[in-house]
């Protein structure tokens, strides 16, 4: 009794007002700084920021049409040289200026005046837009309208499609004047509108994803909302007393509020993306309150007052749950390892939070048992006298599964076991790394933005692009180096060399393909004037050809609005694996061989949808077998200290890397790849799962004394009661979070809680099965010691005036009495 | 001096009310009499419209510098983009004494020829200005001198832009990033040549059709140098000008659209041909012109030229790396009429409508700006006037007289946060000069003319 924990407990409850005054000024003061609180996704900060793709990217952000709706209206049965089609998409186009935050110089349709044709005529070159100041609205005027569009080849590619049916709107917006959320609507508005029985409108462009994803986030305050309510009617149903359904709610909040209020300090933004992880934090505080409150009931059943009772379970319960909530902190921190902004961000704000479930969890919980009214159902819930039907339901399944643990059956559970373990460990090494989808895999499938890309990429080069980047040496070049022969060659060379190779892209643009098509229109017409004279008077000729009479905004996707940096766009049918790696390796040969340093600039590969897939691939591939490699040795550690033995680290750990081994190879079978979601579980998965076996060891070191050193009636004793408490753990878990799987519209945050889901149930199952079974069969001797620092043992006669006059005292109580 | 026996408010109560029964220029007497007489132009309006420390009530006085600090209590005599510029651009601008002589703010020309021609205009039966003796076209000098409604007010920035038969600038303009950095740097020279409305009353070689030829060319850099534009106006205000480009590299004539008017002529400037004197397209092309108000006004109209300057050119402050603003003086106009119109003629223009605010002393525009069809703030194009007077440095006009000119323009695109900085200054790149008179040369045949900006690109 003379132990820090118990002095500690002993001086918390002297002085309940002062630490309870405490409790309340920290909680004020986090209170204040979650005013400051942003739930932002910076989707640049999803992305790793030590990948050269990413760098590329971050150094080019306008390459690629960031900030591009794209719309395209498909005329559902016929082509688009109608009337009521072209009507359409003049009122669009007019309409989309409209749009707040729109840059009214980069609207691009058939509609507008950036889109023309040219005629070499006796006395120049007549350039004028495709549509005139009005829709086509007669035959005649539709065939001429028709016959313009020959004339362009770039609105023949690039804004109407191979089969005539669709047509595009691209309108980009001004960084800083774009707010996604409304944007989005009002072009999400316009979609609806424009939509008819003849006629799709579909929406791409990477600010329609961030729309759609701000706008699934809204929806996810009503998911945590509903979430929460189940969680506190499964807490009513399991505890149905005040104090039982209070404490685990206070204090969960209280650990919130510091975990929000700390971030806020920080202006550190929050993720919403990975919002799954505070919630399943909300659960593990549940969960720990029921285990910690369950401990109280039984000691407050024996010593009949709630402040020594508190006390005691405070000293009891310390060590095991800082322990419990150590692995979950290193869980979470290791997650910051991968160096993806987000997810170090992300690991400040639940690594932190995870932290404040310490206080919270062992004196604010305390504080609160010893001040809220006794329950009245104590003997029930803690099995003495009648118990309750879910209760008793619980201990029977249980008692059965303890006996797969021990005795002869043991011998076919280890077979079982062992068969599974090396099925799992060998189908889970053969998962694949990175799940692509044509669009974003944030989104379901069937979403309507993921639609909307299949449909785009469908009718025009699409939207798979890799983006090869000429860069100036000095971005304030007065030469202009996105003119200049060289540059200018080096695009036309690393477009041929990929056209030419074993996997061509299925179109190609640079800045290259507007000159030449200047420079044959501004020699007279004639197509062998296309090629560029390899000089730079020659380019720069051309250069002011096609830039004369328009902003360099109109280039914006192949040069920047400088004429410094330039980029080569090459299109790809799809981005599955395959697709990737070919036109990586291509792209990286043909890079090789036009050189990368010139004179004036650096050829950079590279950036888009391409490039940034391979890089998130990379990240998972670095980093996944680390952090579980780092996690497993931060925990050996800790566990070992914690049990004073190694073995006991190994016994914990089996169970959590079979779980992890499992599920990789489920996932296999089912045919999903380890992508970013899949690494943060695993982090989770081993530092939240291993709770189970911590409490469970601990219990049946506990009981292996009570029982007489009996392994089997440990073992047993041991899951039917914090077994009993795992299982509602995990029902607890499996409430708060299986539900975003068919609530949530994102994707991302559904394949997260069902792989979050997924692994807390093989984690339960294997720390009832697997962690007994190793005990039973490996008999560890740290078992036998009675210092254990994680032990839960405590002689509860000192606190009673009567002794040991209970003999229904729960075996580990009465053991420790003796 | 006024006697004050009205309140300081009257002078903005008077101007609304005059604004609604549509009556000409001046407050406390009517302001064209004493133009015409010499007089001294604050005999029309009460103190506060004349003095901006009356205004202010001594927040801000000549000499001042109006900054982010002050310009709260004169932000009602700033248009709203210059407003944001000075509040939250760093920008910073010198109130100068209030011009009370207002032969100042004219070329004397083009003064004479308004007088001398005061009333004789009108309105045809198609909307053009004629001559209403003879219905020919307009025979020189302000159509409208005391423009009492928003069609004579345009007229009068339409029909005469730099309000000489023949003005040739040598421009330099800088194109300042977001950041603070320049973008972008053209030399060039804008020509302009009036066919008809001339001051001396005659037509120019009997183009009786035109109103004017136009044209620019780039002298500056050198991947740009040569490039030139060529615009023909029509006398008919309802027709769109002709316009082709030179491009010398390939020794071509390139025809552009007639009503593509919302572009820039070449990558990086902000300006449109549409912002040009807030009047650059045909008045008959634009439509729905209205006065919505009239109000005084800080603006950019005298102690402008910096002639004693190299190259005439005028110091810069402010934005992130403080070049983004020219420094500039302002000083009360005591009078201004605020007219809106939209591009009624354009639909695909991406503006919505522009509003610009005239002096009525010299009937030339102080500030406009354009919105775009959300109605939000998307240009403003502001003007920098003064007599070319500056210390012992002058450019006189024929008679002798000190000239008048535009020396500056800030074209701001505040959505984008680009600046175009437009100097008009002494002499470019290609050695051309600035100069308000054919000089004797013949421009036409020169500058002018197809083959003319053909053989400019090959200099």
């Amino acid at each position: 009794m003379e132990s820090f924990r118990f002095r500690l407990a002993a001086l918390v409850m002297r002085h309940r007002g002062l630490t309870a005054m405490i409790f309340v000024l920290i909680t004020a003061f986090f209170a204040v700084g979650i005013r400051n609180v942003e739930l932002k996704t910076i989707f640049s900060d999803l992305l790793p920021k030590d990948d050269p793709f990413v760098q590329v990217f971050k150094d080019h952000p306008n390459f690629g049409n960031p900030l591009t709706f794209t719309l395209m209206i498909k005329h559902k049965n016929g082509d688009i040289y109608n009337t009521e089609t072209l009507s359409k998409v003049w009122q669009l186009t007019r309409d989309i200026d409209l749009a707040p935050g729109v840059d009214h110089d980069q609207i691009l349709s058939i509609a507008t005046e950036k889109a023309r044709y040219a005629e070499a005529t006796p006395y120049g070159i007549d350039m004028r837009p495709l549509m005139e100041d009005h829709v086509p609205s007669t035959p005649a005027e539709i065939a001429e309208f028709r016959q313009r569009v020959d004339k362009s080849p770039n609105a023949r590619t690039f804004l109407i499609s191979g089969d005539e049916t669709a047509t595009l709107i691209n309108a980009t917006f001004i960084e800083q004047r774009l707010d996604y959320g409304e944007a989005f609507k009002y072009v999400h508005g316009l979609v609806a509108k424009y939509k008819d029985a003849d006629h799709d409108v579909y929406m791409a462009g990477q600010p329609a994803l961030t729309g759609w994803v701000y706008a699934y986030e809204s929806q996810m305050f009503w998911i945590f909302a509903a979430t929460l309510g189940a969680l506190i009617l499964a807490l009513a149903l399991y505890m149905r007393n005040v104090v039982g359904i209070v404490t685990p709610i206070v204090t969960s909040l209280v650990a919130a509020i510091w975990g929000f209020g700390f971030v806020g300090w920080l202006k550190s933004p929050i993720e919403p993306l990975l919002m799954i992880v505070p919630l399943l934090l909300v659960a593990r505080s549940f969960s720990h309150c029921v285990q910690f409150t369950e401990r109280y009931y039984e000691v407050y059943s024996h010593v009949g007052d709630r402040v020594k009772a508190a006390e005691i379970t405070m000293g009891v319960m310390m060590a095991p749950s800082v322990l419990g909530i150590f692995t979950d902190i290193v869980g979470i921190f290791l997650i910051a390892i991968a160096p993806i902004p987000a997810m170090e961000r992300f690991a400040l704000f639940c690594g932190f939070w995870a932290i404040w479930l310490i206080p919270t969890g062992v004196v604010l919980i305390s504080l609160l048992l010893a001040t809220l009214p006794a329950p009245r159902n104590v003997d029930r819930l803690i099995g003495k006298g009648q118990t309750g039907g879910l209760h008793h339901g619980f201990q029977s399944l249980l008692r059965n599964i303890a006996k797969l643990s021990y005795g002869r059956t043991a011998r076919f559970t280890t077979v079982i076991v062992a068969v599974l373990a090396v099925v799992a460990v060998y189908e889970s090494l053969q998962i694949r790394i990175g799940n692509p989808v044509e669009g974003s895999n944030l989104l379901w499938y069937d979403s309507e933005y993921n639609e909307a890309v299949r449909e785009i990429n469908a009718h025009f080069p699409g939207v798979n692009t890799l983006e090869i980047v000429l860069e100036a040496k000095n971005p304030n070049d007065p030469a202009r180096v996105a003119r200049q022969a060289d540059t200018v060659m080096t695009m036309m060379r690393l477009q041929s060399i990929m056209e030419q190779g074993a996997n061509p892209p299925r179109a190609t643009l640079s800045f290259a393909d507007y000159l030449m098509e200047g420079n044959r229109l501004f020699a007279g017409g004639n197509p062998k004037w296309l090629p560029l004279d390899p000089d730079n008077a020659a380019t720069n000729a051309a250069a002011t050809a096609v830039t004369v009479g328009s902003s360099s905004k109109a280039f914006s996707h192949v040069i920047d609005f400088d004429q410094e940096n330039s980029t080569v766009s090459l299109w790809y049918k799809d981005n599955k694996q395959g697709t990737v790696d070919a036109a990586l390796k291509a792209a990286s040969a043909a890079v090789q061989e036009v050189g990368i340093d010139h004179d004036k600039f650096t050829v950079r590969l590279g950036t888009g949808t391409i490039a940034l897939q391979q890089a998130m691939n990379e990240v998972v591939e670095r980093f996944h077998w680390v952090i579980i490699g780092l996690l497993n040795l931060v925990i050996l550690a800790g566990c070992s200290l914690a049990y004073r033995s190694l073995v006991a680290g190994l016994i914990l750990l089996i169970p959590v890397n079979l779980a992890n081994f499992i599920l990789n190879a489920a996932m296999h079978l089912i045919g999903i790849g380890l992508d970013i979601n899949s690494l943060m579980v695993a982090a989770i998965g081993v530092g939240v799962g291993i709770d189970y076996g911590i409490y469970l060891l601990s219990r049946i070191c506990e009981e292996y004394h009570a029982q007489d050193k009996d392994w089997g009636r440990a073992i047993t004793a041991s899951l039917t009661t914090t077994g009993k408490a795992i299982m509602f753990t995990a029902t607890i878990m499996f409430i708060g979070i299986l539900p975003w799987y068919f609530l949530s519209g994102l994707k991302f945050m559904a394949d997260m809680g069902l792989l979050l889901v997924l692994t807390m149930l093989i984690n339960m199952v294997l720390a009832l099965v697997v962690l007994p079974l190793l005990v039973w069969l490996v008999k560890p001797r740290f078992v036998e010691r009675k210092d254990l620092l994680v032990g839960e043992g405590v002689d509860l006669s000192q606190f009673t005036a009567e002794g040991q006059h209970d003999n229904s005292v729960p075996g580990h109580l009465a053991g420790a009495m003796k | 001096m006024h006697i004050r026996k009205y309140d300081v408010d009257y002078g903005r109560r008077a101007l609304l009310q005059k604004a609604a029964l549509g009556a000409g220029a001046g407050v406390l007497a009517p302001l064209w009499p004493l133009i015409a007489s010499g007089a001294d132009t604050s005999k029309a309006y009460p103190d506060e419209n004349m003095s901006v420390e009356m205004y202010t009530k001594g927040k801000v006085k000549t000499g001042d510098y109006v900054t982010a600090a002050n310009v709260d209590a004169v932000k009602n005599l700033l248009d709203p983009i210059t407003y944001k510029q000075v509040k939250e651009m760093g920008r910073k601008i010198k109130i100068v004494p209030t011009v009370t002589d207002a032969s100042l703010l004219y070329p004397m020309g083009f003064l004479e020829a308004s007088l001398k021609n005061k009333g004789k205009a009108k309105f045809d039966a198609t909307g053009n200005i004629v001559e209403a003796a003879s219905g020919k076209p307009w025979i020189g000098g302000l159509p409208f001198a005391d423009a009492k409604d928003a069609n004579e007010a345009i007229a009068n920035l339409t029909l005469s832009w730099g309000r000489h038969d023949y003005c040739q600038y040598a421009i330099r303009q800088w194109d300042i990033a977001p950041d603070g950095n320049q973008a972008y740097q053209y030399d060039f020279v804008w020509a302009e040549l009036q066919a008809q409305a001339r001051v001396d009353g005659t037509v120019f070689q009997g183009k009786d059709d035109l109103l004017r030829l136009q044209s620019v060319w780039f002298t500056a850099p050198q991947d740009t140098a040569g490039s030139s534009f060529l615009s023909t106006w029509y006398y008919d205000q309802r027709k769109f000008p002709d316009l082709y480009g030179y491009l010398p590299a390939f020794r071509r004539v390139r025809q552009f659209p007639t009503n593509q008017r919302f572009e820039p002529l070449l990558p990086g400037i902000t300006w449109f041909l549409s912002d040009a004197w807030a009047a650059g397209d045909p008045m008959l092309t634009w439509g729905n012109y209205k006065i919505v108000g009239r109000q005084p006004m800080l603006g950019a109209v005298s102690q402008n030229w910096h002639g004693s300057s190299k190259n005439w050119e005028l110091p810069v402050h402010g934005g992130p790396k403080g070049q983004t603003f020219f420094d500039t003086n302002f000083s009360m106009c005591p009078e201004c009429i605020v007219l809106e119109a939209e591009p009624t003629g354009y639909p695909r223009a991406p503006v919505g409508k522009k509003r610009v605010w005239i002096d009525v002393r010299n009937q030339q525009f102080v500030a406009y700006i354009t919105f775009d069809r959300r109605g939000e703030m998307w240009k403003s194009f502001e003007p920098g006037w003064s007599r070319y007077q500056d210390g012992s440095a002058i450019v006189k006009d024929a008679k002798g007289n000190s000239d008048w000119s535009w020396t500056y323009v800030l074209s701001h695109d505040i959505q984008a946060n680009r600046m175009s900085r437009i100097m008009h200054t002494e002499s470019t790149s290609g050695g051309y000069k600035s100069q308000l008179s054919t000089n004797g040369v013949d421009v036409y045949n020169k500058y002018l003319t197809n083959q003319a900006i053909q053989r400019l690109g090959t200099a």
